[in-house]
């Protein structure tokens, strides 16, 4: 009998460290449910929530519900998205794509199969037909 | 009728201790991100609660905000399994043992 080409659930060993994050279920589910936190205030029916969380982003004070003012957030959010784009962009360029040294080696600096002897990965090299960058 | 709070707290603690799971038993990187993104999005759910429970709009903001910072992180993460596999054409976390610098 052949093995099936959908996923399957493999149980065995590997899941006991996994017991550690039932267990913390357990202890959270304990606190929560013992736990006393009033009845929920709830937003008011004909409150614009929506445009709330809009005005709150800005730090407008326009809202129905009251809330803190978030600009400075959301500066700080639209510069840590850039920066994340640009680190991304960073690590997935290909070593050889020019001659740029900022390509991420993290290989240990071992001497690359293709390449023979002389030629470590900590130089850039601008053949892309030997370079490993693409394996 | 309402939901009382605990529920939703229930939810959010389930929801961590899978991604929890996912990292203490699953050994590819891929997989290892979409755990840590569990992770986030169940602080995402306590806030949300939190929110309705006081009646104030903060923790909603805030959730938008945490969702931009796990829309970061994953494009870092998604780039570095990518090195990973380029490296060692595998993204089992276990085997990039000589990641020395």
């Amino acid at each position: 009998m052949t093995d099936p080409t959908w996923p399957r659930l493999k149980l065995g060993s590997h899941l006991l460290p996994g017991l550690a994050a039932v267990a913390l279920f357990a202890v959270l589910a304990v606190v929560v449910l013992g736990g006393d936190f009033g009845a929920a205030e709830g937003f008011p029916a004909d409150a614009g929530i929506t445009a709330g969380i809009g005005y709150a982003m800005f730090n407008l004070s326009f809202g129905d519900v009251p809330s803190e003012g978030f600009l400075v957030a959301f500066l700080t959010i639209a510069i840590v998205l850039d920066a994340a784009l640009d680190g991304a962009v960073m690590l997935a360029k290909r070593e050889g794509d020019g001659d740029d040294a900022l390509t991420a080696l993290t290989d240990g600096g071992r001497v690359r199969d293709a390449l023979g002897g002389d030629e470590t990965a900590g130089e850039t090299n601008n053949d892309d037909t030997v370079d490993g960058g693409d394996r | 009728m309402a939901v009382p709070v605990q529920w939703y707290l229930l939810l959010s603690a389930a929801m961590f201790c899978i991604g929890v799971f996912g990292v203490l038993t699953r050994r590819n990187a891929l997989l290892f991100l979409m755990s840590v993104e569990l992770m986030l999005n169940a602080a995402n759910i306590n806030l949300v609660a939190f929110a309705r429970l006081w009646g104030n709009l903060t923790g909603q903001v805030f959730s938008l905000f945490t969702m931009a910072l796990a829309a970061a992180e994953v494009a870092v993460g998604i780039g570095i399994i990518l090195v990973l596999y380029r490296n060692f054409s595998d993204v089992d976390v276990t085997r990039a043992t000589t990641m020395r610098w």
